[in-house]
């Protein structure tokens, strides 16, 4: 319960960092997508479930403020976090790799729903444009913050879960 | 063994129904827009003090980074003459413009005051939108001042873009230069209509689009500016879109198309002016 409260939470300060201090970072040409680096973190991190629905309240959150369709991001991410939930059996421990793999495969797969939806669909074809202009410095600036951010979400996972087996070994707080 | 597989059909129960509220969502959304919309507002009274709040503090952080006390004055004065430049650049705009267009408008359309006398609202830009696909973004300023959907923004001495969707504390403005946005235009010169388009793509090279100009005289060239057409529903008459930076003949040999460089600056973002004139409204006033 307490982790869901904390991820919940995550979702939110992500989401609001996201918007206002990531979007106005200078230095990236384009702003890393941090929901896709949590959703895939928390998937790998915790299995399937937690991922699915970690993807669906970053989507929703970004169709709430931001989407032209309503559940359109909440169902690409969901995807992501199911996908990435599937390798949750390969978690061990503080390697960045797969993770990283997952993050630029979740990344890749939702700017290309985004594209096909949205933009294919309204006659814009210049795929090569888009993926030079658009997916790859997203996709390269997202996997550079993942380096960093996996670690830190890999260390309060690592914490959360340290705790929660303490609880259960004693007997009076496990109800 | 038994339990793993129960775990699978959960997860995997979960994911068809998720599937299914999201895709409902979106079948939602394209039959009722109108049932999202208190959702979203009352979402947004919540989130949008929490990201006024985030950008005051990383704005403290990045006065305290620029350096010492001294540079901190300096900045906030510049900051303030910028706002200044911007504003007289503005006012500069349309003054130019009335000069070559306003007499001849004047006897034909009796436009004489709408030019300057518009009341606009300062607003704060709090939040960007996630991702690099659309341009636009969120400011502090809602219903409680005023605000209301279609109503014109204007900043850095041209059109910035439109509100989209308000509520209490916030209003959403989508950029003329978002690839979903479409401006009906005319040239100052000629008052001849066209289609400005925002695009992605162009953005790169810090240009958008625009197509469907006759200009059988060729009087619109390189450098003349792209203002808001008369004919245009939702925009008010006259705001500076931008510059033509390349024109060209279309393959049906009568109108034209090209590119424009915006009047407005949309990396460097901050302050943006809202006009609470809305076109229908005051066209409804005169017509009284």
């Amino acid at each position: 319960m307490k982790r869901k409260l904390i991820i919940f939470l995550l979702v939110w300060i992500c989401f609001i960092l996201q918007t206002t201090v990531f979007s106005t970072l200078t230095f990236f040409t384009a702003a890393p997508n941090v929901l896709i680096i949590l959703t895939v973190s928390i998937g790998f991190m915790q299995g399937r479930t937690e991922g699915l629905l970690t993807g669906f309240l970053c989507g929703l959150l970004v169709d709430l403020f931001y989407g032209k369709i309503f559940g359109f991001f909440a169902l690409v991410y969901l995807l992501v976090g199911y996908f990435c939930g599937r390798y949750s059996k390969i978690y061990f421990d503080e390697d960045v790799k797969i993770p990283l793999l997952l993050t630029g495969a979740g990344e890749l797969f939702l700017n290309l729903m985004i594209y096909i939806g949205q933009f294919m669909l309204r006659g814009r074809t210049d795929f090569g444009g888009y993926l030079k202009g658009v997916i790859l410095p997203e996709t390269v600036s997202t996997l550079l913050a993942a380096i960093i951010l996996y670690r830190l979400f890999y260390k309060l996972n690592h914490s959360l879960v340290e705790k929660e087996k303490k609880g259960r070994q004693s007997l009076w707080i496990r109800n | 063994m038994k339990k793993k597989n129960s775990q699978l059909l959960k997860s995997g129960h979960l994911l068809i129904i998720m599937i299914i509220v999201c895709v409902g969502l979106m079948i939602g959304t394209l039959t009722l827009p109108a049932v999202t919309a208190p959702v979203r507002t009352s979402v947004g009274f919540v989130v949008s003090p929490l990201q006024n709040g985030v950008n005051t503090v990383g704005k403290w952080l990045t006065k305290q980074f620029s350096g010492f006390h001294d540079v901190q004055k300096l900045t906030a004065e510049n900051e303030a003459l910028k706002k200044q430049v911007s504003d007289l650049t503005q006012e500069n705009n349309q003054l130019v413009q009335n000069q070559g267009e306003l007499t001849r408008l004047q006897d034909l359309y009796n436009l004489d005051k709408q030019y300057s006398d518009y009341t606009k609202i300062a607003a704060e830009v709090i939040s960007k939108e996630p991702g690099s696909w659309y341009n636009s973004f969120v400011v502090n300023k809602g219903t409680k001042d005023g605000i209301a959907v279609d109503m014109n923004v204007l900043g850095q001495g041209g059109l910035i873009g439109i509100v989209t969707e308000v509520g209490g504390n916030w209003a959403q403005v989508r950029a003329i230069i978002d690839d979903n946005s479409s401006v009906s235009g005319m040239a100052s010169n000629t008052s001849e209509p066209c289609v400005v388009n925002g695009s992605l793509l162009g953005m790169e090279n810090g240009k958008i689009v625009f197509s469907g100009l006759r200009d059988t005289d060729n009087e619109v060239t390189e450098g003349t500016s792209i203002v808001t057409s008369n004919i245009s529903d939702r925009y008010l008459t006259g705001l500076l879109i931008g510059y033509v930076s390349e024109i060209a003949m279309d393959s049906n040999n009568l109108t034209k198309s090209g590119t424009i460089i915006p009047a407005a600056d949309f990396r460097s973002l901050r302050e943006v002016l809202i006009i609470t004139d809305l076109k229908q409204r005051k066209e409804n006033e005169s017509t009284d």
